[in-house]
Parts: C-alpha cells; structure tokens; sequence
C-alpha cells in the first residue's frame, strides 16, 4: 500500500548565506570548473572561451521575447485551452527556463555539490503535457526533466532543495541532486539508471487500470532510451493491456554524447509505436501549440480508456548533457541552429500576435518569475545540510532480529 | 474444519487464493501463470477465481513483470509477480535491485513496497543450469531487500502469507524439488504467519549446529537422525529468512554447541554460507571448538546429467560426515 508519510523534524528556519550576497561581480571571479565526475572541462584560455559562450547563450535563453526566422513562426490554434491557460503555461515555461539558468550559474559558483543537468532548449516537450496532468495523475521522469515538475506544480523552492542536497528536498539530501520528484504532487523519483521510470510509470497505468481509478500516467524517456529493453517491455506491455498512460520520446538527437545515428537506424521514432498497436506520432517538440494538441488527443485517449500514445518531439539541449560535459561532441553550427528553433520566443510570438499576451504582462510574468527563483534560491541556502547519519533509516518499513543498519562500523 | 495433508505447492496456491480473496489489491503477474495455472501449476485455478484484471499472463518481459511493480504499489496495489525460474530473474535484475529494494530508502521513507516476487528454486530436478539454481546470494548484498526460503509445508503457507502482508519487498524462493515431495497438515481456513526474519530450530541437539534451508534441510534432519544414534546431538537451524539473516539465533545455537557446519547448494564462493561464517567468526569467535565448517555445491555452474547432478548436490553422507568430522574436531 502507497504510504505517505508526514514530513518530519528538519523545517527551513532561515540561515546563513542569502543569494543577495552573491552578487554578480563575485559570482564572475568565483566561477570553477569542477574536475569530477563525467567528461572533462575545459582547462586555461579554453576554459574561459568556453564559460563565456556558455553565459552568452545562458543570456540568449534567457531573453525569450527575441526575434527568430519566420519559418518558424507557430500557426494553428491550442484546443480547448482559454487564454488565462495559455498564460499559466507560459509562465511555468518561463519558470523551468529562469530557474534552470539560475541553477547553471550557482554551480559554476560552487554553491552546491554534484552537476547539474540542464533542461534549456527542451522545456515545451513536459512542461505542456506536465501543466494538463491532475494532480493525483502520474508522472515518470527522467533525470532532465525538471519541466514536468514545474509544469505540475511542484514549487520551485523544494525544486532548489533537491538540487542542493538539503533537509528540505523530499528525499532530505539523499538521493542524487537533479532528480526531481515530489510525492504530493504524483512525480515520482527518477532513477539514473536509465528507463526504470518507463516501466515504473507502465505500472502505475496498469495500477489505475485495475484499480478502476480516473488517472493516467505519463513517462518520459530520450532518444537513446528507445535503445533499452525497458523501453520496448514497458511500450509491448502497455499495448496488450490498453493501459492509460503516454508515452513521451524527447528527441534532442544527442544520448550524452552518442548520436542519434548510433542509437537507431530508424528515421521518426515514433515508428517504433506501429510495433506495440498503439499510434505514435513525430511532432516539433519546440512548438508548443503542436506539442498541446498532441499531448491533449493523447490524454484524451488515455482518459478515456483508449490506451497508449507514443509522441516523439523533436528538440534540442542547448548545453551538455550534465554541467561539466562541454558537449564539444557537437559542431557549434548545430547549436546555433537549434538555438533559433527556441521554444519559449516562438510562444511569446504567437501569444503576442494572438493578442493574449502584452509587453507590460510578459515583464510582470519575468518579474514575478525571476522573485520566485531567489526566493527558491534563498530557501535552498538557507536550508540545513541534513546530519551525517540521516541517511540511516527507511531500509525496512519492518524490524528484524538480525539487521542492523550499523552492523558494518 | 477438516484436516488433510497437502503439498508444499498445494500450501503455495492455496495461500494465494486465500490471500487474492482476502484483499483486492493484489494481483497476480507472470509468464505464463494465468491460463496455464503455471508451469508446476502453483497459480492454478487464480485466473478463474478473479479474473484477468487481477491475474495477468505477461509477456516473456521480467524486467517488466518486476519492474511494474515499483508504480503499481506507489498507486495502491499488492503485486505479487513470479519468475518462472530463480534463473531467469536476471533479466529483472536491475528492477529489483536498483529500484524495488531501495524505493523506500530513496524517497526517505515515503513509499513502502509490499511486492512478493515468487521465485522457482534449486536442484534435483533434473532441469540443468537454467532450471535449477540457488542464486539467492546474488541479492545479498542488497539492502532493502527480505528473502524467505521456506522447507516445510506448514512455512511455505506461513512465510508466502507474511510475505503478502509485509510491506517490504519479498523475494519468496520456493524450492522446486519440495513442490511435491512433502505433506503435511494445514486445516482448513487456518491462516498460518511466519514471522519474516526468524530462523526455526528444527532439531535440538548440543554437539554441534547444523544452518541450511530448502531441500537440504530434510537431508541435514535425516543425518542428524543417523548421527543421534552415535551419540552426536545435532542441532538444525532451517534459516527460513535468508536476508536479513536471523543471526541472533545463529549465535545463540552455535554459542552453546561451539560448533558449525553450514550447508547450501550454491557454490560455496560468495554464498550465504560466507555470509553467516563471518558473522560467526565475528561474534563467537572464542565459543568456537572447532573451525566452521561450509558444506555447499562445487564452484562451477550446475550440470544437467543424472549422475552429475547427484554429484553436485550434497548428499545425505556427505552433510553427516562433515558434522561429524567437525563434531569430533
């Protein structure tokens, strides 16, 4: 039985450092190329080059009311969705964006431990389908998917707590930094090891199912995870079983630094839904009017106990696959390219030349955004690091003569 | 209430049923456990009794059958998957490992993951390497896991029930060569528990203590039997939960006869028979009067050929000479 649990002790009582005291100027000076863990940074002249472009794209990103080429103007119409709704939307996009180049610059000031696995360039392909779900709806992530946790509404203050490892993260420090989950709001742990939400999520829909719940689930997986087993169980599973779930393939081309062309000889992903009898479908993952309509269709089609959709979204991460992988497996001209297709200015565009949206309000919305990021900032710093030993409960529910959980010291 | 004896399997099926009535959130998943009731028909009679909602015939997929699990039980079920053969959990592996078992530990106590996986056992069945491995030291070194291995009828209903109920993830090792060749008596609607993580003495005795379960638990009473007739009392610990280890009881047997002998059938390199002789030279190391001793199967994989399997599997001899040898040590 799915057991919650009431959050305990450890409470943010306000601390020590504040994100005021980190100004920009000191943030520059402090900025280190970490030398752990995956791919290797830059080193030297190099290395500076190298964090320049990063916070000149970091600034590009950021300015999501840029112009772009006309060819990829949106068209078309979001089904059902009032503009008060597509208004909410951009705002949790602009929200995934603020914070995710917020969390690149404080790891590069050291302010936190691990890496960080930024999400820029991607953020339409969850947040869209991710801002649909109700709350008890399920939701499988994967490790770069902060934007299905902002599109459901997790608060980004528990977002910054995660990310920095505190008493405040649902899992109180530790798990792994980045892998965002949130009990209460049906977002479950992402697990490194890649496609185990995939199958997870299967289960969940299948729970539902049996259980004759009103829910769904969603997972979300990238194009080198359609290379796992997991990927093909889980799919053939929920095929046989009509399970109320959606599938989601975010195609960015790159899986870490294998291209797509070394993952699969097939062209559209989406093909691989013919396999399972279910519809699969490609779509430009960086359109959000596109990626609304067909994520609507297929949680209509989940809701309404017609079983699985598989969509592709073709999209791009502006940066490497974690923030210490210069990504230097890439030519400069692609980024650049991708960098136009932007998701966020292509929105703000199409909400503008609808006239739902204004410059006063778009200003608001960033005003708005950027004071929750800090405060989220603020909340995260200010948060305890949890005790040495937290990490010694919760391996059993049930006590047993012969386990102790220090045996070992 | 009547009173008949029954086969370990017939305990097996007869607790799921009484189980799968008792609480609608279970269901059953495994290959090929619906129609078919199972290859040695352990689910036989499940499908009709609740139907194909609650009783699913999975694809040949064990990563899956372990895996959905994890977001069934997140969402309010009791699953209870099987793996047709101990030695086909490979696959799953990593399900169970990385994200069953540590699920809880994970999200800081948030979840609990009350999945039973059922798992085919061990040798004599003539079934070659594929069919008839003890593998369960694999999962040794994982926490969050429980392991039960039943050896009796009467614990086969007792631990599958507690497993059921528990809301730690089970691994429940039935041993294949036990489905059909013990009986005993379980009355009807009696609902036997088995506490999960105490061990059973099976046989009192002061000279020395005998630790296994499974199969060779009934091999290890019957030499007991033949030593007792010599003057040499052994005492026999059916392990019964495998992890975590009941060493409490363990310690407290061999503290008294100052002597050990631990028997399983896998390959004696990295078994649980390690596991437990470190415990012991840890903890009693000067109850000793006599060095453990490990009586397991060879370090190599299992053969197939009657006389190789034979072989392969300690025998009634064998496990009497070395308690014995070490009783008179």
């Amino acid at each position: 039985m799915a057991e919650k649990k009431t959050p305990r002790k450890r409470r943010n009582t306000g601390g020590t450092a504040t994100a005021e005291e980190i100004t920009e100027a000191a943030a520059e000076s402090q900025e280190q190329g970490p030398t752990t863990q995956e791919g290797a940074a830059p080193t030297g002249e190099a290395k500076e080059d190298f964090q320049a472009l990063q916070r000149r794209r970091e600034a590009t990103a950021l300015d999501v009311a840029r112009d772009f080429p006309d060819k990829y103007r949106l068209a078309g119409e979001m089904e059902g969705c009032p503009d008060a709704r597509k208004l909410e939307l951009l705002e949790r996009l602009v929200k995934t964006r603020e914070f995710d180049a917020r969390m690149r610059r404080l790891f590069r000031q050291g302010r936190f431990e691990g890496t960080f696995y930024s999400q820029i360039g991607q953020e339409a392909c969850d947040v869209v389908i991710a801002f649909q779900l109700k709350k008890t709806d399920f939701v499988g992530p994967s490790h770069r998917d902060l934007g299905a946790s902002v599109g459901k509404g997790i608060p980004l203050r528990a977002l910054a707590a995660q990310v920095y490892n505190r008493v405040d993260s649902p899992d109180g420090g530790r798990y792994t930094a980045c892998h965002y989950w949130h009990p209460e709001y049906w977002v479950m742990q992402p697990s490194t090891s890649i496609m185990m939400n995939w199958i997870a999520a299967t289960g969940a829909a299948f729970g539902f199912k049996m259980l004759k719940k009103d829910n769904v689930a969603v997972a979300f997986g990238g194009d080198g995870a359609t290379a796992h087993g997991d990927f093909h169980e889980g799919c053939n599973f929920a095929g046989v079983h009509g399970l109320p779930i959606v599938y989601v393939i975010q195609n960015n081309l790159w899986a870490e630094s294998l291209p797509l062309s070394l993952t699969t000889a097939v062209r559209d992903l989406s093909h691989r839904a013919d396999a399972y009898g279910f519809p699969g479908i490609t779509i430009d993952g960086n359109d959000v009017v596109a990626v609304w309509n067909a994520t609507r269709t297929a949680l209509d089609r989940a809701r309404g106990g017609e079983g699985p959709t598989l969509i592709e979204m073709k999209t791009y991460r502006w940066f490497g696959h974690s923030d210490i992988d210069p990504a230097d497996y890439r030519s400069e001209d692609e980024v650049e390219q991708w960098m136009e297709r932007d998701p966020l200015p292509r929105y703000v565009a199409w909400l503008r030349e609808s006239e739902v949206l204004d410059e006063e309000t778009l200003e608001d919305m960033r005003a708005r955004v950027r004071k929750e990021v800090e405060q989220a900032v603020e909340f995260a710093e200010a948060s305890a690091r949890p005790e040495p030993d937290a990490f010694l409960s919760d391996v059993f529910v049930h006590e047993y003569p012969g386990f102790d959980v220090r045996a070992g010291r | 209430m009547s009173v008949a004896a029954i086969t370990y399997i017939d305990a097996i099926n007869r607790t799921l049923h009484e189980e799968m009535a008792r609480d609608e959130t279970t269901f059953l998943i495994g290959e090929d456990t619906g129609i078919y009731g199972g290859v040695f028909k352990a689910t036989r009679g499940l499908l009709e009794a609740f139907g194909p909602e609650r009783v699913i015939d999975s694809p040949i997929s064990e990563s899956l059958i372990a895996g959905m699990t994890v977001g069934a039980a997140m969402v309010g079920c009791r699953p209870l998957p099987e793996i047709q053969f101990a030695d086909f959990i490979s696959p799953a592996f990593d399900q169970i490992v990385q994200q069953l078992a540590r699920y809880r530990w994970r999200t800081d106590g948030t979840y609990a993951m009350p999945v039973t996986i059922r798992c085919p056992w061990g040798g004599g069945v003539g079934g070659g390497v594929f069919h008839s491995q003890s593998n369960e030291a694999w999962f040794m070194n994982v926490p969050g896991l429980v392991m039960v291995a039943p050896s009796t009828v009467r614990d086969a209903a007792g631990l599958l029930r507690a497993a059921i109920r528990s809301d730690d993830p089970v691994l429940y090792w039935e041993h294949k060569k036990l489905y059909r060749s013990i009986k005993d008596e379980i009355a009807d609607g009696e609902e036997i528990v088995t506490e999960i993580g105490r061990a059973h003495v099976a046989r009192e005795g002061r000279h020395v203590t005998a630790v296994t379960f499974g199969y060779l638990l009934h091999l290890t009473l019957k030499a007991a039997e033949t030593l007792s007739a010599d003057g040499i009392e052994v005492e026999v610990i059916d392990l019964r939960t495998l992890l975590p280890l009941d060493t409490p009881t363990v310690l407290e047997s061999v503290s008294k006869t100052g002597r050990a002998v631990i028997v399983h059938e896998a390959p004696k390199t990295g078994g649980i028979g390690g596991e437990i002789a470190a415990v012991l030279a840890e903890q009693c190391f000067w109850e000793l009067d006599a060095p453990i001793r490990r009586l397991t199967g060879f370090n190599t994989s299992f053969p197939a050929a009657k006389a190789m399997e034979d072989h392969y599997m300690p025998g009634v001899e064998e496990i009497e000479r070395a308690l014995r040898e070490t009783a008179e040590t």
